[in-house]
């Protein structure tokens, strides 16, 4: 037979819900071999099949509810059997003296099935307009928005109060991050730099902002910009960090020019300057455009690790989490030792896996010198 | 048993000798339905198989047929009733319409009226007056009823073994011109078919053809001519007017787009209307044609002589799906890059 | 030449007098205190649930209600002789009788409240709800009837209805199936001697109701429907008869509505204050009251107790009544099919969305 139809599986039970397919599309079957599993009012029933076959197509998922006598799957390569029993494909009279047995489906063919409506019934419209719901923010019960499902949703937003809109930089946060999410092809690498030897006082992020100046000089991938739109990329030569500032308002990202051509008393002084200016919230908008890489020293909050998100059109960013003192083998022996955490993000459609392990590496060797020196060498 | 193929008639004997044999509270009853078997032998040799008393002949009173129905009924016996024709029906309407459609709801269930009213109805078998009428729109226009026409031997074995097994009122419309018009294999297996389902008789994507009863030919006979052209059209049986699934028909006319609606039964407030008010309401941006009926002339239904005048046929058919694909709305669709 | 193929007669039975003082040999039963006392007990109660129903009605607590005011002996009478397994297929007027039924008063008031719970207790049993259509439901009694015999079940059936109902086709067709089908069905006609506001004589031309049963082969009975004792008589070899088999039989049990047909109806507008007067010398309640007192079976202050009581059921009865919330929206949906269908469950929505949430 082509199709398998839903047999009555005892005391005329007009329908079943599928629980579970055992087989897909594609699969050979063998007569008795158990296909699916489905309930019914009374019991859970495994279905064997019929005969010997290869499945060609599964009607309905689990969860979905089939009378008997409708299609469950289709056997590939079968004609129609003569079997007098219902449904099946057909092109055949009723009038005709075919003497033979009549097929037809039971509600929608096939092909129709697919586009029954999932919508919102006009209740839940009505309603939702009358207590100010977003129906976006109903859940779905089997692919109709309800007006129950609309009451529910204005009791939870009762209970937990309404939504206070973002404002500001916030709001900007979210609208960024969520434009680079859809668009970067983010990977990351964790590694850490053993710092046990950094003497007291060392600063951590001009050590960080000197290690990147240093890798981008000789892994040059990884500072530049990628138009993911055009599939075109442009490398800079010129360095210009952002520099993650969190404050009361949110996040800030002002940027160092030029980090590789300036010592480091400079760059002190113009991180100092930066991060005055973005609390007293008076920095001009223009010192916050244009990063070609990003630094986001988080570990001044704790954390060790992270995926820290890349933000179009740059290719990479890196995370630095806490300062950590850990077991571990150096030398042969196990040493308690200083580790700082390292998290590297890069965009793969700019930018292969060597390169930036290759750019992890410097970084870390880098770090792990004893004296920091000026970024411009 | 599958051995010879039968017609609508036979399978209509052929389930209710299933129903007596199976459940010893089913009994027939109507007007001549005993020895004689029924005018159109639809209870042929049942009286003799069952007994006088399961298949019982009652004095000529259709009102009293249909209220003894409701009545063993609501003691959970499920009594299938005859009322000759159709034609006869309306001195039972007040029992169906007041007493059958309500009992469960006015009850709140504690009775509910498990009975089934077969008539046979329709025209074009050059009866006398008032033995083809086709009011079926009346009933389905009653909630609490069930309305079902069946259109195919298997179908109506299936839908009145499901009808008698239904706990709800059931008329089960029986279209007499086609009771012999084709023979198929049925199996005599107990099995009921869904009566709250329409039937997909054809798969297309072109247009969907909704009709029941008689028109079911009709419907299959221009889908054939229509194929020809290269018009792939999708035919549904509606099958069951009271309560309609429309899940089916919404499916189908989502897909193709357009739908033409088949019925003998006058077109002024038929079911044709309702299902073409409810295809409007849901699907008005996807049609690309306005829905068009094909129907029986808003006259009384003539004697015979002019009988082909009022019956739809498959010309009538063929000239609304012409109509149908040159509304041309497939252009503006196109061009708002809807289509 | 011709000659007579068929005679008939129609009997009349009476006991009592209109002042409660017996009219020839009383049955044995009867000298007894029950079932008499209990019979007047009820009555009581009937009318005292009567009067209140109407004071409802009156005061917008309540929508049309019909009085059973003058009926109350039918109707006990009757509760009383019925098993369990009997069926009752009442009219609308029979509220006393599905309150000896085991209906609860406060069921009784929902239905003329407006809620059909009232028509679902489960009490109720396999009996029929009240019949709005005329003469309806006759014929369900009919079915009910057939369905008895057909499972060789020995109960009987009973069926009330009006004066106005046997001119209606579907008494016709009852009787007539009930003659050729031998059911077992007692068929009481109230002749109360009004249907609404057209009078017994303008109904009919026939002498008598019970004589339609002739027509249909099956034996009647005239009986004074103020009458406890001679209502029992009848009514009891009517129910034995179909019980054991013996097939059908029509009482035509002769009264007079005291009341308006309903609390939308005004008799005063077409019938006499002196009719009305003369009526209520016939007063069922004061006829068995007067016997009972004459045999010593009753007293003033078991009149006053039993008034006492009746009020308090009564009482108790509405005050369960007015605090009974109507049901939500979805019960209209509820109990159209044996499960409500797919096809209305945007209507469902809709209703409750329309009704201002659940």
């Amino acid at each position: 037979m082509r199709y398998f139809k839903l047999p009555d599986l005892g005391e005329g039970l007009p329908e079943a819900e599928i629980l579970e397919w055992n087989v897909k599309e594609g699969d050979e079957v063998k007569v008795d071999q158990i296909l699916l599993s489905v309930e019914t009012a009374k019991a859970i029933i495994e279905v064997p099949s019929p005969q010997d076959g290869t499945i060609a197509h599964l009607f309905g998922s689990p969860g979905d509810t089939i009378h008997t006598g409708e299609p469950l799957l289709e056997f590939a390569g079968e004609s129609e059997q003569d079997t007098g029993t219902v449904v099946g494909e057909l092109k055949q009279q009723a009038t005709a003296d075919n003497g033979g047995g009549e097929q037809f489906f039971i509600g929608a063919s096939p092909s129709s099935r697919q586009y029954r409506d999932r919508q919102v019934s006009p209740a839940a419209r009505a309603l939702a307009r009358r207590l100010d719901i977003d129906l976006g923010t109903v859940p779905q019960r089997d692919g109709r928005v309800t007006a129950q499902e609309v009451e529910l949703a204005a009791e939870r937003a009762q209970r937990r109060g309404p939504f206070e809109p973002l404002r500001g930089v916030r709001k900007q946060m979210a609208r960024t991050l969520a434009a680079a999410w859809e668009q970067v092809v983010a990977v990351t690498l964790h590694d850490d730099a053993d710092i046990e030897h950094w003497p007291a006082g060392t600063d951590i992020t001009l050590r960080l902002i000197d290690s990147l100046a240093y890798a981008c000089r000789h892994e040059p991938a990884l500072n530049a910009w990628f138009d993911g739109e055009h599939l075109a990329i442009r490398r800079h030569r010129q360095l210009d960090l952002g520099v993650a500032v969190d404050t009361e308002q949110g996040l800030f990202v002002p940027v160092l020019r030029n980090v590789g051509e300036r010592s480091a008393e400079d760059l002190r002084a113009g991180l100092d300057r930066l991060r005055k200016d973005v609390r007293r919230r008076s920095i001009p908008p223009a010192e916050m455009l244009g990063a070609t890489l990003t630094l986001s020293n988080f570990g001044m909050f704790g954390g060790r690790y992270a995926t820290p998100t890349v933000v179009p059109p740059q290719v990479a960013i890196l995370g630095a989490g806490r300062i950590r003192t850990e077991a571990v083998v150096f030398e042969g022996v196990i040493q308690a030792r200083r580790r700082l955490p390292l998290s590297l993000t890069f965009d793969h459609r700019a930018a292969t896996g060597a390169e930036a392990a290759h750019f992890m590496q410097l970084v870390v060797t880098r770090l792990q010198e004893t004296t920091g020196s000026d970024p411009a060498t | 048993m599958m051995s010879e193929p039968i017609c609508l008639l036979e399978a209509v004997n052929l389930a209710l000798a299933r129903a007596l044999e199976d459940d010893p509270e089913v009994i027939l009853f109507g007007e001549d339905i005993g020895r004689n078997g029924g005018v159109f032998r639809a209870t042929d040799g049942l009286a003799q198989r069952f007994g006088a008393h399961r298949v019982a002949d009652t004095p000529l009173a259709e009102n009293m047929i249909a209220g003894t129905a409701v009545g063993m009924a609501t003691q959970g016996m499920r009594p299938v009733a005859e009322i000759q024709f159709m034609g006869f029906i309306f001195p039972a309407l007040e029992q169906l319409i007041c007493h059958a459609a309500r009992l469960r709801h006015r009850t709140r269930g504690r009775l509910s009226c498990p009975m089934v009213l077969r008539a046979p109805y329709g025209g074009g078998i050059h009866a006398p007056e008032h033995h083809s009428e086709s009011t079926e729109a009346l009933l389905a226009h009653i909630p609490g009823l069930r309305v079902l026409i069946p259109s195919s031997p298997a179908r109506a074995y299936g839908l009145l073994l499901g009808a008698i097994r239904s706990d709800d009122p059931v008329i089960f419309l029986e279209p007499k011109r086609i009771y012999r018009a084709g023979r198929t294999r049925v199996e005599d297996n107990g099995q009921a078919l869904p009566i709250d389902r329409c039937f997909t008789l054809r798969e297309g994507a072109d247009l969907t053809l909704i009709g029941y009863g008689a028109m079911i030919p009709e419907c299959l006979a221009a889908a054939e001519l229509l194929a020809e052209r290269g018009i792939d059209c999708e035919v549904i049986d509606v099958a069951a007017l009271n309560p309609i699934d429309y899940d089916t028909l919404l499916a189908s006319v989502s897909k193709t787009g357009r739908a033409v609606i088949v019925h003998e039964a006058p077109g002024k407030g038929g079911v044709g209307a309702d299902i073409s008010a409810l295809l409007g309401e849901q699907l008005w941006g996807r049609l690309r044609a306005p829905v068009i009926r094909v129907t029986g002339l808003d006259t009384v239904m003539p004697y015979y002589r002019n009988e082909q005048h009022y019956l739809p046929g498959v010309s009538d058919i063929l000239d609304a799906v012409d109509k149908s694909l040159e509304a041309g709305r497939d252009e503006i669709l196109q061009a708002t890059g809807s289509g | 030449m011709r000659e007579t193929v068929f005679k008939t007669e129609i009997g009349l039975t009476r006991y009592l007098g209109v002042d409660g003082e017996p009219l020839g040999e009383l049955p044995t039963w009867s000298h007894e205190p029950e079932p008499l006392t209990g019979y007047y007990r009820w009555m009581v109660l009937a009318r005292q649930f009567d009067q209140k129903a109407i004071a409802l009605q009156r005061t917008g607590q309540m929508g049309t209600y019909a009085s059973s005011l003058g009926a109350e002996a039918i109707d006990v009478v009757t509760g009383h002789l019925m098993t369990r397994d009997d069926v009752l297929v009442p009219y609308y007027r029979d509220h006393a009788l599905q309150m000896i039924r085991g209906t609860p008063m406060r069921d009784i008031l929902l239905y003329w409240g407006g809620d059909e719970r009232g028509n679902a207790g489960p009490a109720m049993g396999r009996d029929l709800p009240n019949a709005i259509p005329i003469g309806t439901q006759t014929l369900h009694a009919a079915g009910v009837a057939a369905a008895l015999k057909y499972r060789h079940q020995p109960h009987a059936v009973v069926c009330l209805c009006g004066d106005g109902a046997t001119s209606k086709g579907d008494f016709a067709e009852t009787l007539n199936l009930a003659g050729v089908w031998h059911l077992p069905l007692v068929m009481i006609v109230n002749n109360n001697q009004w249907a609404i506001s057209v009078p017994r004589h303008l109904q009919c031309a026939a002498p008598t109701l019970a004589q339609k049963a002739v027509a249909a082969g099956i034996p009647a009975e005239q009986v004074d429907g103020n009458d406890p004792i001679a209502l029992h008589e009848v009514i009891e070899h009517a129910l034995s008869r179909a019980r054991a088999g013996k097939g059908p039989s029509l009482v035509e049990a002769l009264s007079y509505r005291l009341s308006d047909h309903t609390t939308a109806d005004d008799a005063g507008r077409y019938r006499t204050p002196e009719q009305l007067r003369e009526a209520w010398q016939r007063d069922p309640l004061k006829r068995l009251r007067q016997y009972l007192y004459n045999r010593g079976y009753w007293d003033e202050s078991r009149e006053r107790q039993c008034l006492d009581d009746a009020q308090q059921q009564v009482q108790r009865a509405v005050d369960e009544y007015l605090s009974t919330p109507p049901e939500p929206v979805e019960s209209l949906f509820d109990y159209l099919y044996a499960e409500r269908p797919e096809q209305l469950r945007e209507q469902v929505e809709m209703a409750r969305v329309r009704g201002g949430g659940a």
